[in-house]
């Protein structure tokens, strides 16, 4: 039989080996963030090296191809910004569709929603790039917005907020006082869910700033391309083109594109993990 | 499921509005108009592209005709999809298990922890979640190296973590390292949510840590637990971005994860119909799998 204190000992070395392991990438990108290549390939990769060249990879990585990653970047908030947003208010309302309205169909469809979660959405993709050549979307922000407005998670958790955060008496009450449907769900309603659509709004972010595939068939122009999208490709032609390598940079660029992610669930963590908490509740 | 709303059937005074029957559909419209141009269209789309071939007549262009489930029969015929498959179903059958019971184990470890401590570690385990699956392929690319990776500078061997043998199992680390906390975070969030009752319940009948962990912790944890099963079932099926990004780095077969196959095959031949047919395969594969898994889960859990 295990004593007490020594299963607590065996717990912490668990969390400490895990610990060192999810950091130590991490970890490396800061250290190599100040080499250049010379250095990368020569000095011990979790240490720094002397001298620092973080201006210069700072510089060569907003310089490079006429500056294009400060687009990619930009190209990335627009991207995941409209999501996010177009996401919880396309959600928000067809949450509070469910949840507060008797419909015909109302159980199959929601139902039929839900189980689209088990579709790949990269089985999806190549006939959404045949469909939208056929229509004139491919090569335009809307290609990559519009098909993240499907959210199906978004949608379930929105029905709970709104089942959970905005009684019917209160709707009823609004009714006989002679208000507008529009006005009980914008002035009444959202702002009695606005932790549902935080939720949603920054779980949308997140996939959208993290999607790939989808850009990578949607558009070919590199005006066009999110930060995901733009640092493979430098990646894919550093290592084939016969130009010099630039790894650090790619490396800078990755820490570049993280850091907003990461402020974002810093700062919002009580939305995520009320996500999460509602997500497993759901089995 | 919740109740359903019952509110309309009250009696209706004079002055006040009513819904109308178009109002659920009005604010229903912006999602269901999304859903079937974005889902319902694509679907339909692609069977009915799987259903022609490419053709060729003399020297004359290839053109598309109907040639029924051809393209099917190919699939089954093609050694290369069918490793992906095989592929993919050795990954999953390894690394589900062993990222669930990492992630389950931490969960149960970290509920026991309190304050500060445990914020921290949460922070730790799931920052590795906010890093794009592109980067994190990027990242543990370069950490894979031959020549510059820490791993074989600390050891002195000269391991290639991107030959053809080993580089599932090095996707499988980044996919572990990325999901594992994610998980985790989900299963502590379940077990938070318990009502404390039970467990005083539980230690005043006598229980111990480990009797508590396995006949209380444990069988509580179990939806949550199907629930990411079929999450990373569903997520495995996709894996495309890490092998993706790691193809210029190292050696990966255009057949490492049938979606790499499937992308490949597609912009290499511009076949859309095969293409296709691939996809509408993945779907249904990918439903036989969570089905399957859901089947044994709820049949266990009935014994």
């Amino acid at each position: 039989m295990l004593r007490r204190d020594s299963f607590s000992a065996v717990q912490w070395l668990l969390l400490a080996i895990f610990t060192v392991y999810c950091l130590l990438p991490l970890w490396w990108v800061v250290t190599t963030m100040f080499k250049d290549n010379g250095q990368l390939f020569s000095t011990f990769g979790l240490w720094f090296s002397s001298p620092s060249h973080f201006s210069d990879n700072l510089n060569a990585l907003f310089t490079r191809d006429s500056g294009i990653f400060s687009r990619w970047l930009l190209n990335s908030v627009i991207y995941a910004g409209a999501t996010a947003l177009g996401s919880m208010m396309v959600s928000a309302m067809a949450g509070y569709a469910f949840s507060k309205f008797d419909f015909a169909g109302k159980r199959a469809i929601f139902t039929t929603i839900l189980a689209t979660i088990m579709v790949p959405s990269t089985a999806l993709a190549l006939p959404i790039f045949l469909l939208m050549q056929k229509t004139g979307l491919l090569n335009t922000y809307w290609a990559v917005i519009l098909p993240g407005l499907v959210n199906p998670f978004g949608l379930y958790l929105m029905r709970l907020f709104w089942d959970a955060g905005f009684p019917k008496e209160l709707m009823e009450a609004a009714r006989i006082d002679g208000a507008r449907e529009g006005t009980i769900f914008w002035n009444l309603g959202m702002p009695l869910v606005r932790g549902g659509l935080v939720t949603v709004g920054l779980f949308a972010f997140v996939g959208a700033w993290n999607n790939f595939f989808l850009p990578l068939v949607v558009v070919n122009r590199s005006e066009l391309f999110p930060l995901t999208l733009g640092l493979s490709v430098w990646n894919q032609t550093s290592a084939s083109s016969g130009r010099e390598p630039i790894y650090t940079v790619i490396v800078l660029g990755s820490l570049i594109s993280i850091l907003p992610l990461v402020i974002a669930f810093l700062s919002l963590g009580r939305y995520w993990q009320g996500g999460l908490a509602s997500g497993a509740v759901k089995g | 499921m919740t109740a359903l709303t019952q509110v309309q059937a009250a009696a209706p005074r004079p002055k006040s509005r009513r819904a109308g029957r178009a109002t659920p559909w009005f604010f229903l419209a912006p999602f269901l108009v999304a859903f079937v141009a974005f889902f319902v269209a694509p679907v339909g789309y692609a069977i009915y592209l799987s259903l022609f071939i490419k053709k060729r007549s003399g020297f004359g262009p290839a053109r598309e005709v109907f040639g029924g489930l051809a393209n099917y029969v190919r699939a089954f015929q093609d050694s290369d999809f069918l490793q992906s498959l095989a592929h993919i179903l050795i990954f999953g059958l390894l690394q589900i298990p062993l990222m669930l019971i990492l992630a389950t184990a931490l969960a149960l470890v970290l509920d026991a922890v309190k304050g500060s401590a445990s914020r921290f570690f949460r922070t730790a385990f799931y920052l590795p979640y906010t890093v794009p699956s592109v980067i994190a392929g990027l990242l543990w690319g370069y950490l894979y190296s031959k020549n510059l990776s820490p791993f074989n500078q600390i050891t002195g061997l000269q391991t290639d973590f991107l030959s053809s043998q080993i580089v599932l199992a090095s996707i499988g680390n980044i996919i572990t390292w990325t999901w594992t906390g994610y998980n985790m975070i989900t299963l502590y969030a379940a077990l938070q949510n318990v009502p404390t009752d039970i467990y005083e319940a539980a230690r005043i009948d006598g229980a111990s840590n480990w009797q508590l962990t396995r006949y209380v912790k444990l069988p509580l944890l179990r939806p949550t637990l199907t629930l990411t099963a079929i999450f990373s079932i569903i997520g495995t099926m996709q894996i495309f971005s890490e092998p993706f990004v790691l193809r210029p780095l190292g050696y990966v077969p255009d057949n490492i994860t049938p979606n790499t196959y499937l992308y490949l095959t597609v912009a290499r031949d511009g076949n859309f119909g095969y293409g296709a047919a691939l996809a509408v395969l993945l779907a249904v594969f990918t439903l036989l799998m969570s089905g399957f898994f859901l089947r044994y889960a709820a049949g266990e859990g009935d014994s």
